[in-house]
């Protein structure tokens, strides 16, 4: 292993996206929160989903707290803007019934990584 | 003809439709219009009780506030991350190793052109081989991708930046052997050896 050259800490000078500081940002992914959390009766209205309103305030919280760890403000900002792109989405429907449930990954298996289960789904059976 | 003319009317009317919602009053935010609507002709009262401003105003989401000058500038810690950004699955940036190396010269050509790169490349995952045609396949969508870049601090923090792991290969510099055409005929040295 070679040093890490780009990993050295320091801060740079940069244009903002939207945000000035972290106060800022703080209140536009609060308000980008509300604004999805008061949508979901809405959107539960307009569209036949299998969820609760429960079960999207829960997915809405973990897609929140997914990001929680990042602190550049501009990264903020875009995964906010980001965000607003997609509830624009599921608002004016351009993101369809199938594409609001592709959050939840309702058909995703879960990979097993225990020895067996490993063995049985292994490639190389022929 | 009378087909496609109707069709026009319609794909025109929802055009219609779809700016409209966009472009509703500023003030009352992006789709009151439309959510208005629906609340009168399907009973939204009982979904939604409260009368209180229901939807999206874009500009406190993502309006700049009049405080802020576009021209200034802010201080943010130099490594970025942008892996939350990019959309590429948790287990494709957190498992993953980069190795990044020198280009390679085609080792059926002597030429040494685009061999100046330096290639980032990705851990080899299970591949295998297909039982009808023999084909090989595989499961990783990052198999095949290969990047070139200039600098080598360039593929570097381009790794960094994605927060993939990353290793550098030593890079093998060959000497340029001097040649000559001349040395065959030399008279002291056993280049002829045929016929000496």
């Amino acid at each position: 292993m070679a040093t890490r050259e780009a990993s050295k800490h320091a801060t740079k000078i940069v244009r903002p996206l939207l945000s000035s500081d972290k106060s800022e940002a703080k209140k536009r992914v609060l308000n980008l929160y509300k604004t999805y959390y008061r949508q979901i009766p809405l959107m539960l209205f307009d569209r036949h989903l299998p969820v609760t309103k429960e079960e999207c305030q829960q997915k809405l919280k973990e897609e929140f707290l997914k990001n929680k760890h990042v602190t550049d403000v501009r990264v903020i900002d875009m995964l906010v803007i980001k965000g607003q792109m997609l509830l624009q989405e599921i608002v004016t429907k351009w993101a369809q019934d199938c594409h609001v449930m592709s959050l939840f990954k309702d058909t995703v298996e879960h990979k097993q990584n225990d020895f067996l289960s490993k063995f049985i789904n292994s490639n190389d059976s022929q | 003809m009378f087909v496609n003319m109707a069709f026009n009317l319609i794909k025109q009317s929802g055009g219609i439709a779809i700016k409209k919602a966009i472009s509703s009053s500023p003030s009352k935010g992006l789709f009151t219009a439309a959510v208005r609507s629906s609340k009168e002709t399907r009973g939204l009262e009982k979904v939604y009780e409260k009368n209180e401003p229901v939807l999206l105003e874009t500009d406190n989401v993502i309006g700049k506030t009049p405080l802020m000058a576009v021209q200034n500038y802010i201080e943010v810690a130099d490594k970025v991350d942008i892996s939350s950004l990019t959309g590429v699955p948790e287990e494709h940036v957190k498992s993953r190793l980069v190795k990044i190396s020198k280009a390679t010269k085609n080792v059926m050509q002597s030429g040494t052109d685009n061999t100046h790169n330096w290639v980032m490349e990705f851990d080899n995952r299970e591949r295998w081989e297909n039982p009808l045609m023999g084909w090989t396949s595989t499961g990783d969508p990052l198999s095949n991708m290969k990047i070139e870049f200039i600098e080598r601090a360039d593929a570097i923090n381009f790794c960094e930046k994605n927060g993939w792991k990353w290793y550098l290969e030593a890079e093998h510099k060959t000497k340029p052997r001097p040649k000559s055409y001349a040395i065959n005929f030399s008279w002291n040295k056993r280049t002829r050896a045929s016929t000496k």
